[in-house]
């Protein structure tokens, strides 16, 4: 028999990213991720036929975009894909048969949420492109313009990896972790982020927000209290967080047992 | 016998609720049947077996190894578990074939043996069809090519035929019964005695999470001798016959049929009684159309074992 190693991480991030697009549930994200994109075109056209003044639309982007994407959907978005990469497999009692294969728990786990988070980072990232596009439409021939997509989308992929593999780890030790999780995004990440002094620096948020290129004037309720982490520290923060979140989503996941139904 | 799992004093519970308590246990190569109500703690001790769950104490052991975390044995070991489960939105196709590149097969082998092991489960035709759009028993049929696919040297397998049309039912057994004479180890779960009474005369009864009995079905049932053991005769002359028996100690009683040309006798020693049966036929001359014994078939041990 051929037994030759083949990376089962990369096999089941294969098959899992595939077949997720056929999920129902991917079709409720594609849409929410839309939204977005749909109330940024109606303020292009506003603009265009003289609704809005010039260049409200970019300030449009800035004050609403940016809320709606980095307080609202990334975080949604990572609580759903993170939590159901092991709730999903519990709940479909399908677990069984990546723990009846000789690939180790954390080759599973890694696969999927890798899947998971490609899947996530393809509907913010698409999404967000066109709002870009349609807010930056008439500096398009500008690098500036770029490098701001270029820092956006680069946030956004590290706030959804973050995210992603802290409810992983919700999604590991507990059953009804979306719950919890909705009280985090709602609950602490909501309002923790505007006290002052150090205490935001206890938020994912604060860390996302430190990197944003929001320029004077912009934001508003964004930036509203917010104290800016160097940048450096913010990108290493939310990097080394999802690392140690992923570590221990992975650890708790190797030595759980779960049970899939009441036992007979 | 060379024990491939070994339990000992195995128990486990979830909260209040007791799965399987004290179970000392070897289980060698061949078939073993699993037998035992709903509820009886078979589908725990399999999940155990199958590095599903962990012992809360003892320890179980297959092929020398502790199972749960130990994710290499399963090169070795199929499982094929109870619940209606399996990735809906892939095709038959895609998820045997995860299952077999998982399983470590590369390319061209992972299809050969997807391949096999659907078309010896009757799936291949509809391979390409999505799992949401199979039958429940073609979704069993899967499950159980999922176990097989690798051609394991340990077989488990949880209620396997539930669901599976006689057909299939039929063609099921006898790959399972082929199992069995390679020399494998097959252990198989469930409620429904012919099914087991079909593939093997070794079995393991359970009820309420302990061990009732082991072993073979003659064996076990030789154990129960405080149990009256019924055996029905057809014949043209059953008062005559009933006659001659009824004299001996081993005889409990004698009940003639509605039919009039069978009796049923109740006797606490079978062996002795059917030594003596056969010299009684012999030297009478009676002529015997037919002797059956109803209590010989797993139903009737296992409803004596739990009190029925």
């Amino acid at each position: 028999m051929n037994m030759q190693t083949q990376n089962p991480t990369r096999i089941i991030f294969a098959s899992f990213f595939k077949s997720g697009f056929k999920a129902k549930r991917m079709r409720v994200f594609i849409l929410l991720s839309l939204i977005p994109v749909v109330l940024m075109l109606a303020a292009r056209v506003m603009e265009t036929a003289g609704s809005l003044a010039a260049n409200d639309s970019a300030d449009f982007f800035a004050n609403v975009m940016l809320v709606l994407y980095f307080q609202l959907l990334i975080p949604v978005l990572a609580l759903f894909f993170g939590s159901t990469i092991v709730n999903e497999e519990l709940d479909n009692k399908t677990l069984v048969y990546l723990t009846t294969v000789p690939v180790s728990r954390r080759a599973v786990l890694l696969g999927k949420y890798l899947a998971a988070f490609l899947q996530a980072a393809l509907l913010v990232g698409g999404g967000f492109l066109l709002c870009f596009l349609a807010a930056a439409f008439t500096r398009l021939g500008q690098a500036a313009a770029w490098e701001e997509l270029a820092v956006f989308l680069g946030t956004a992929l590290l706030a959804l990896f973050c995210y992603s593999a802290l409810f992983t780890i919700a999604g590991a030790f507990m059953k009804k972790s979306v719950l919890i999780g909705l009280f985090f995004v709602f609950g602490w990440e909501s309002v923790v982020q505007y006290f002052p002094g150090i205490t935001q620096k206890f938020t994912i948020i604060h860390w996302i927000k430190s990197l944003l290129p929001v320029l004077p004037g912009q934001g508003g309720f964004l930036i509203f209290q917010l104290q800016p982490s160097p940048a450096l520290e913010s990108v290493l923060m939310l990097l080394g967080a999802g690392c140690v979140f992923l570590f221990l989503a992975v650890f708790i996941f190797e030595r759980k047992e779960y049970i899939l139904s009441d036992n007979a | 016998m060379t024990a491939v799992l070994k339990a000992e004093k195995l128990s486990k519970w979830y909260g209040n609720i007791l799965g399987i308590s004290d179970i000392n246990l070897e289980i060698g190569s061949g078939i073993t049947g699993l037998l035992g109500p709903n509820g009886a703690g078979k589908s725990t001790f399999l999940k155990i077996a199958a590095g599903q769950l962990k012992p809360k104490i003892g320890s179980l052991t297959v092929f020398g190894e502790a199972v749960f975390g130990n994710h290499q044995l399963f090169r070795r070991i199929g499982f094929c578990p109870e619940h209606d489960s399996a990735y809906m939105e892939m095709s038959g196709w895609q998820f045997i074939l995860l299952l077999a590149r998982l399983h470590g097969f590369n390319g061209n082998e992972a299809g050969a043996m997807s391949e096999k092991a659907l078309a010896t489960v009757g799936l291949l035709e509809s391979k390409d069809r999505e799992i949401k759009g199979y039958s429940f028993g073609m979704r069993q049929r899967l499950r159980l090519a999922s176990s097989i696919l690798h051609e394991p040297e340990m077989l488990m397998l949880d209620e396997p035929l539930r669901g599976v049309d006689p057909l299939w039912r039929i063609k099921i057994m006898k790959l399972i019964k082929d199992y069995g004479k390679q020399g494998r180890t097959v252990i198989i779960s469930s409620h429904i005695l012919p099914e087991i009474e079909a593939m093997t005369s070794e079995i393991v009864l359970i009820h309420q999470g302990k061990i009732f009995a082991k072993g073979d079905i003659h064996r076990i049932r030789g154990l129960i001798d405080s149990h009256p053991h019924q055996v029905s005769i057809r014949c043209q002359q059953p008062r005559q016959l009933a006659q001659k028996l009824i004299d001996s100690d081993f005889v409990l009683s004698v009940d003639f049929d509605k039919d009039g040309h069978s009796l049923t006798v109740k006797t606490n020693q079978r062996d002795l009684f059917f030594t003596v049966l056969i010299g009684l036929i012999a030297e009478s001359g009676l002529e015997i159309e037919e002797i059956t014994s109803p209590d010989d078939n797993l139903q009737a041990v296992f409803d004596y074992l739990i009190g029925k």
